[in-house]
């Protein structure tokens, strides 16, 4: 396919579904997207739309048991839906790598962070203990941690979180992967460091040209650092388009409902938010139509009854999903 | 202006100390403040600044070593057993995780009356028809919801209850803690728009904490920002967010990001970290990040100054003109 030679990754009908007690959880349905060579996409949502499970997805990291995966993943060229796990694990380091929120989870606590570092390059690329050292000590200055060669004694424990966050990224880099997924990765960071991670993500981005997966519950951090952005609810993508099309000329009610109700540093003091009513469905109890629906106040009947496809807006790469969707510039000055 | 109105809160040079010896921490190092009746006071800072120890010395759920609280003139310092309890009343303290501070094995409705059943207050029928009411003014219907079990709910409902339970002793002062912080953006909405609805139907005053400067400046009349267990600017906050006068202020500010693809870029961002409490820098507590400090940054600490009506800031080189 020509897609596959331009693109780093695409994703096609990509569907996950958990069997639980409940009955069959559709965490990820019908999701397609493609990602270019040395581009960042940003993917937002609230908690439970299917960021995590997306990213573990596209990765090949689900669990053995229990989960259904149907559609396609090509991370370049490479089949990873239904790929056996060592043909992924060929894959992972080299060419996609993964960060995650909370840099605990991913970190040994007993085991000296250079160590961990070490280990993947020992591993993945084979090298003798001598050079990952000297390597490991260049990827931790390359993610700015002062003084790199004392840190590589370090325990995780003895890092601040912004410290162990980047051990985490120099971890992922350690293979030089093409496609960097960084799912929440600065969430529960504070403000200032949270800038310094993502200029870290962005400058590493153009030094290494790598592509790069953004997924963040944070508008703002997808606002300035993103060329496309995806809007996720209830497991599907409800719209997509350039950072541009989707700030400011997005269609689906539920993106603009997300964007009204996140507060606004500019705002003067007691500016009243649009909050959106309710919250997001039971995954379990799904209905035939628009998920967004029961919360929407833009729905009518056929909104309750029947599921709107994406479909394209005036912009190229512009698609949203909604049966009454919010009306385009032209529409409203006219 | 400010100091024609009798303050509901009077804190003054407030110090809470932890551990001892090589060990100390100094987590709130001296820090001053009013709350004026009906207003929201934001406390922003980031993790580990004393924000949360604050407010917890304010209750005397932690003890402070030092300095002066006063609530309407009286003194909270000193106060003991029933005298202590009793002052508690008038103030109530919400927390970030609104699961684990309920008790997941009790109905909503008897969560909402632990405190009308401590002090009773109220009971029997009374009790019932106010904790009625106190759940449905928070949106949760007291006859679908009121005997469910805690656990059967999601943090936005969590943190409503939270605030139904908080306002049972009809508190003067309201102390939020991250009271959002964990909360979807459609959610904290939500629960933002009904503080503020709250707030004036109850006559409430607020600190609110918490780390997110957009939550704050949303919420707040006034803000102070901490540094490293100390206020370093204080002021209204639509003023003190257009033009901060302290470099903190300046780099935490530039740090937050807007849901704005034309928001300029940041470049100037804060490098390094804070300091250890353990051992805070002479002087200045920022001076050791901050671009402009001077040899006088480290051996004389900035006190205090008032730019504008209610503005203060301290910082030797404070980057807005001082008010003559
Ligand atoms: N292993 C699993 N078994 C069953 N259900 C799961 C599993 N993993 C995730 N889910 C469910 O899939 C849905 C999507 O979860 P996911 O973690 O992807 O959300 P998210 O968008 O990443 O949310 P957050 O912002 O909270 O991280 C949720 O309803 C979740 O409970
Ligand atoms: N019980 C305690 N014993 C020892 N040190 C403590 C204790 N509680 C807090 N500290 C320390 O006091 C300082 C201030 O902590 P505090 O929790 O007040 O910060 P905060 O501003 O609320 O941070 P966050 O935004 O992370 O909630 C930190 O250095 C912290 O490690
Ligand atoms: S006193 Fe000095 S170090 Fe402190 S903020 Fe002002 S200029 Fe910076
Ligand atoms: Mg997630
Ligand atoms: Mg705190």
């Amino acid at each position: 396919m020509s897609d596959a030679v331009h693109e780093l990754l695409v994703v096609k009908d990509l569907s996950t579904t958990f069997t639980t007690m409940g009955g069959p959880l559709p965490a990820v349905s019908d999701v397609s997207f493609t990602l270019a060579r040395n581009e960042t996409i940003g993917i937002v949502g609230e908690s439970g739309s299917g960021k995590t499970v997306l990213s573990r997805t596209i990765m090949g990291l689900q669990p053995r048991t229990n989960v259904t995966v149907t559609g396609s993943v090509l991370l370049n060229g490479n089949e990873m839906v239904g790929a056996t796990e060592s043909f992924k694990r060929a894959l992972w380091g080299t060419e996609v790598a993964m960060v995650f929120q909370d840099p605990m989870t991913s970190l040994n606590p007993v085991m000296r962070v250079g160590k961990q570092i070490d280990e993947s390059l020992r591993v993945r690329l084979g090298m003798s203990k001598q050079d990952a050292k000297t390597r490991a000590i260049e990827l931790l200055e390359l993610v700015g941690i002062p003084s790199p060669a004392q840190r590589y004694m370090a325990y995780p424990g003895q890092l601040s979180g912004g410290m162990r966050q980047r051990v985490v990224i120099a971890i992922a880099l350690a293979g030089s992967p093409k496609l960097l997924m960084a799912d929440e990765p600065t969430t529960g960071l504070d403000v200032t460091i949270q800038a310094q991670i993502l200029n870290l993500l962005d400058d590493l981005k153009d030094r290494l040209k790598m592509s790069v997966v953004l997924v963040t519950h944070d508008l703002g951090v997808v606002a300035t650092r993103t060329s496309r952005i995806v809007v996720m609810y209830a497991g599907r993508i409800v719209e997509i388009g350039s950072t541009r099309d989707v700030f400011s000329r997005h269609r689906m009610p539920y993106t603009r409902a997300l964007l009204d109700s996140s507060p606004k540093v500019s705002n003067a003091s007691h500016t009243r938010l649009v909050a959106i009513p309710g919250r997001p469905p039971n995954l379990l109890q799904l209905s035939a139509g628009c998920s967004f629906a029961p919360r929407c106040s833009f729905a009518t009947d056929k909104c309750h009854k029947e599921r709107p496809e994406l479909q394209a807006a005036d912009e190229p790469g512009h698609a949203f999903a909604c049966w009454n969707p919010l009306p385009t510039t032209m529409e409203q000055q006219s | 202006m400010s100091d024609s109105r009798q303050p509901l809160l009077k804190v003054r040079d407030l110090k809470v100390t932890f551990g001892k010896g090589r060990h100390e921490v100094s987590a709130v190092a001296g820090v001053s403040f009013d709350i004026y009746p009906g207003e929201t006071l934001g406390l922003v800072g980031e993790s580990g600044c004393g924000k949360s120890t604050t407010g917890k010395a304010l209750m005397r759920i932690i003890e402070p070593s030092s300095g002066s609280i006063e609530l309407e003139g009286s003194s909270l310092i000193g106060r003991k057993g029933k005298a202590l309890r009793n002052f508690r009343t008038h103030m109530q303290m919400i927390f970030q995780d609104p699961i684990s501070s309920l008790n997941p094995r009790r109905r909503v409705k008897d969560i909402v009356a632990e405190p009308l059943d401590c002090w009773k207050t109220v009971s029997g029928n009374e009790r019932d028809v106010l904790v009625s009411d106190l759940l449905s003014k928070v949106g949760i219907d007291p006859k679908v919801y009121g005997n469910r079990y805690a656990r059967q709910f999601s943090g936005g409902q969590c943190q409503r209850i939270s605030i139904a339970r908080s306002l049972a002793m009809r508190p003067k002062l309201l102390i939020c803690d991250e009271m959002v912080s964990a909360l979807d953006v459609s959610v904290q909405a939500q629960i933002l728009n009904l503080l503020e609805d709250l707030k004036s139907e109850y006559g409430l005053t607020l600190l609110f904490i918490a780390h997110d400067l957009a939550v704050v400046k949303n919420v707040s009349d006034r803000v102070a920002v901490m540094y490293l267990g100390k206020i370093c600017e204080i002021g209204p906050s639509d003023a003190l967010y257009e033009a901060p006068a302290h470099p903190y202020t300046k780099f935490l500010l530039g740090a937050a990001l807007e849901a704005d693809p034309d928001s300029p870029m940041h470049n100037q961002v804060l490098e390094g970290e804070p300091p250890s409490p353990l051992n805070p820098p002479s002087g200045c507590r920022f001076r050791t990040r901050c671009p402009n400090a001077t040899d006088k940054c480290a051996s004389e600490e900035p006190q205090p100054q008032e730019l504008a009506e209610g503005h203060f800031v301290s910082c030797h080189y404070p980057l807005t003109i001082q008010k003559k």
